[in-house]
């Protein structure tokens, strides 16, 4: 448990915080990706965010081999943590990822080229918003602020509560991006602090829900009926990954409409369009990913859907961007 | 002394389960260890679908493990699939939950692993497994596990044996179909580019990922070999193999990098995903740049890892699974059973685990290639 009579040096497990972002609620934002999911969709872009811990990555393509280095090859690293293929093509490390999971930090730092590192680090409320506070000059003019991501950064709720109370008294607005597949009392202690909350509606049969997630949507869609009714004030924008042969037909995008639309703070729903970027990080942690064949969307289905949205929000006729 | 456990008394109870993924001939290496059990007076059990069987009996309406008693395996049919039954992750250090929050975690279960086999009063473990799978197993031996573990590749790349079993299945229904590729490519008079398995092995393939391959040179090879009276080709790539240099079709990354990912707007973003059909079809798409001819990929993947266990595969399923109970009752465990000619060993863990049974590039098999005019993409 953190330290709840202190907030800003409460620490949480951070993995990225990235300036300039657009995509992520109004004006020029900075994003803080934190550490940690309670979903496992199978087309995740973002593997080194689901752990909750810091774990290790290792980048092939830094390595310079065991001639040149082989510094993990030796104490203090783990033995049989990291070994070389004899009559392989390179003399490059290959990880035993079942024997190098207690690598940490120190150990990582040890790799002169930079081939080992750790995906998040432990940081202080104070930290982060030291960090964030650097493009304030942005924020003013744009109307941007701070966006906590992921992961599900509900599941650090001390800590998110207090880093976007913390921007709050800073001036900054805020927004989160959730899936809320988490108990209510994390929402209710984190949303009292958002401006704007970006969600997820991944799939809205609860069956294929699970299917490709790991868990059933009910409790979530419970969360968002009950957030949005809770805060009134705060404005919600819908989101769909949007997979072509999962969720991306009409069926889908009208039940969430159909879900969405009683509510005047649902603001918007926007279309994320399935990518295949940096989906070789998979590699870089040993995972194997595995959605292997699907395709984007083409340009005519996401228009298509897109159209259906602007209909429900009273657009038709108008452009829009639909999605990132 | 006997104890009295499941079907009637016996010396001791030992257990037998297979890692993630299919090989032909799964139920040869049950039926080894079973007669060889019986032979010694012990129980052999099978866990049902990896370590499912023991993690989660309540799935299992009939329980989580069978007791593979003599008249199970008088009727067993040895071609057919695997009794056990299979999990997509064997790995109880890393077991998915939902948590009584509704939330997904991994969570560490090796304990309540050997909590169960004790509680089930097994007392060895047979793990029908392959590279990953050793690992696993040497770390739940390291934590007091009683592990023999028997070797399956189709790939035939675990160290320290000269054969897993799968190997040769695979092997022949590979070139099964390259006959079929080879007849396809010979009526389109095109190349066919056929991608087959060797992630960092080739002992299937041709252009493999022990020797890095120039297209260049394949090209040449298929200029020389392309004539009007046999005017098609046939390269047998294993997916794991590289290129000298990248080939001009190598996918970029695109300019779309706006991300739900932080990374996916940096330097990993360079990354591209390692999947099924990759290397055939650069092969193929490089090789069209570089010659005046027509190449389409072919990839045989999954297609290989099932079927009907070859004579040999059975065999030495078999082999290996009694081999396995031989190794326990002579007190051997943290080993692997190997086939090193002419005899079978029980080989310590550590020298089965990271490493990889490559073919050697100065080898006489590589020098045997070369003189059948096959060749490997690159002289050597």
């Amino acid at each position: 448990m953190n330290q709840p009579d202190n907030p800003s040096a409460l620490t949480g497990t951070v993995l990225n915080i990235q300036r300039y972002c657009s995509h992520d609620g109004p004006g020029i934002r900075t994003t803080v990706f934190l550490k940690g999911c309670s979903l496992r969709c199978k087309w995740c872009g973002n593997p080194e965010s689901i752990a909750r811990r810091p774990e290790l990555s290792y980048d092939s393509k830094k390595c310079t081999g065991k001639k040149e280095c082989g510094v993990c090859l030796k104490s203090p690293f783990p033995e049989g943590a990291f070994y070389v293929v004899e009559g392989g093509a390179d003399d490059k490390v290959t990880v035993n990822w079942h024997l190098a999971m207690d690598c940490d930090e120190a150990l990582a730092s040890l790799c002169p080229t930079g081939a080992l590192e750790i995906f998040g680090k432990s940081m202080t409320v104070d930290e982060v918003l030291d960090e964030v506070e650097k493009d304030s000059s942005f924020y003013r003019n744009s109307g941007g602020g701070m966006t906590l991501s992921g992961g599900e950064c509900l599941l650090q709720p001390d800590f998110s509560a207090a880093l976007l109370a913390g921007a709050h008294e800073r001036g900054f607005n805020t927004a989160i991006e959730t899936a809320c597949n988490v108990p209510w009392r994390f929402v209710e202690q984190v949303l009292p602090h958002v401006d704007t909350v970006l969600h997820d509606h991944k799939l809205t049969i609860p069956e294929r829900h699970k299917k490709w997630t790991g868990v059933s949507n009910e409790r979530i869609l419970a969360n968002f009926k009950k957030a949005y009714e809770t805060f009134p004030n705060a404005d919600f924008i819908a989101r769909t990954p949007l997979i072509p042969g999962i969720n991306a037909d009409e069926e889908h995008i009208r039940s969430v409409l159909a879900f969405i639309r009683p509510y005047k703070n649902v603001i918007d729903y926007e279309l994320l369009p399935y990518h295949r970027f940096g989906l070789g990080k998979y590699e870089l942690l040993g995972e194997v990913y595995e959605l292997d064949d699907y395709k984007t969307p083409s340009d005519d289905l996401v228009k298509h859907l897109q159209a259906i949205i602007d209909e429900a929000f009273g657009r038709s006729g108008q452009e829009s961007e639909g999605g990132e | 002394m006997s104890i009295e456990i499941g079907h009637g008394s016996f010396l001791r109870r030992i257990a037998i389960h297979t890692g993630a993924g299919f090989v032909p001939g799964m139920n040869a290496v049950v039926m080894g260890a079973a007669l060889a059990a019986g032979k010694l007076g012990w129980e052999l059990v099978g866990i049902r679908d990896g370590f499912d069987g023991l993690l989660h009996p309540e799935r299992y309406p009939a329980g989580g493990l069978i007791t593979l008693n003599p008249q199970l395996i008088e009727n067993l049919d040895p071609a057919a699939a695997g009794l056990l039954g299979q999990s997509p992750r064997v790995d109880p250090f890393h077991v998915r939950q939902i948590d009584e929050d509704e939330m997904v975690e991994e969570v560490d279960m090796s304990d309540h692993v050997l909590d169960r086999l004790r509680a089930e009063g097994i007392d060895g473990l047979i793990s029908i497994v392959g590279g990953q799978g050793l690992s696993i197993l040497y770390k739940l031996h390291r934590k007091g596990l009683n592990s023999v573990c028997v070797p399956r590749s189709i790939e035939n790349d675990i160290a320290a044996t000269m054969v897993s079993f799968g190997f040769n299945t695979a092997l022949s229904v590979t070139i099964e179909m390259l006959d079929k590729a080879r007849q396809a490519a010979q009526s389109a008079r095109k190349i066919a580019v056929v991608e087959v398995l060797g992630e960092q092995a080739g002992w299937n393939a041709v252009l493999i990922p022990e020797v890095p391959c120039d297209l260049r040179t394949v090209a040449a090879r298929l200029k020389d070999k392309i004539t009007p009276g046999r005017p098609y080709g046939l390269v047998v790539v294993a997916e794991g193999a590289t290129l000298v240099e990248s080939s001009p079709t190598q996918a970029q990354p695109s300019s779309l990098k706006a991300s739900l990912s932080p990374l996916a707007t940096g330097d990993a973003s360079d990354h591209v995903i390692k999947r099924s059909g990759q290397a055939a079809e650069t092969v193929a798409r490089g090789l069209q740049l570089l010659i005046a001819e027509e190449t389409f990929p072919l990839v045989l993947g999954p297609w290989v890892r099932g079927g009907v266990p070859t004579a040999v595969d059975r065999q030495l399923g078999l082999c290996y699974g009694a081999g396995a109970v031989r190794a326990m009752k002579a007190g051997k465990y943290g080993v692997m059973v190997a086939f090193q000619p002419p005899d079978i060993k029980f080989v310590p863990l550590t020298e089965a685990i990271n490493k990889v049974r490559t073919v050697p590039a100065d080898s006489e098999f590589i020098q045997i290639a070369r003189s059948l005019g096959i060749c490997l993409g690159r002289e050597l």
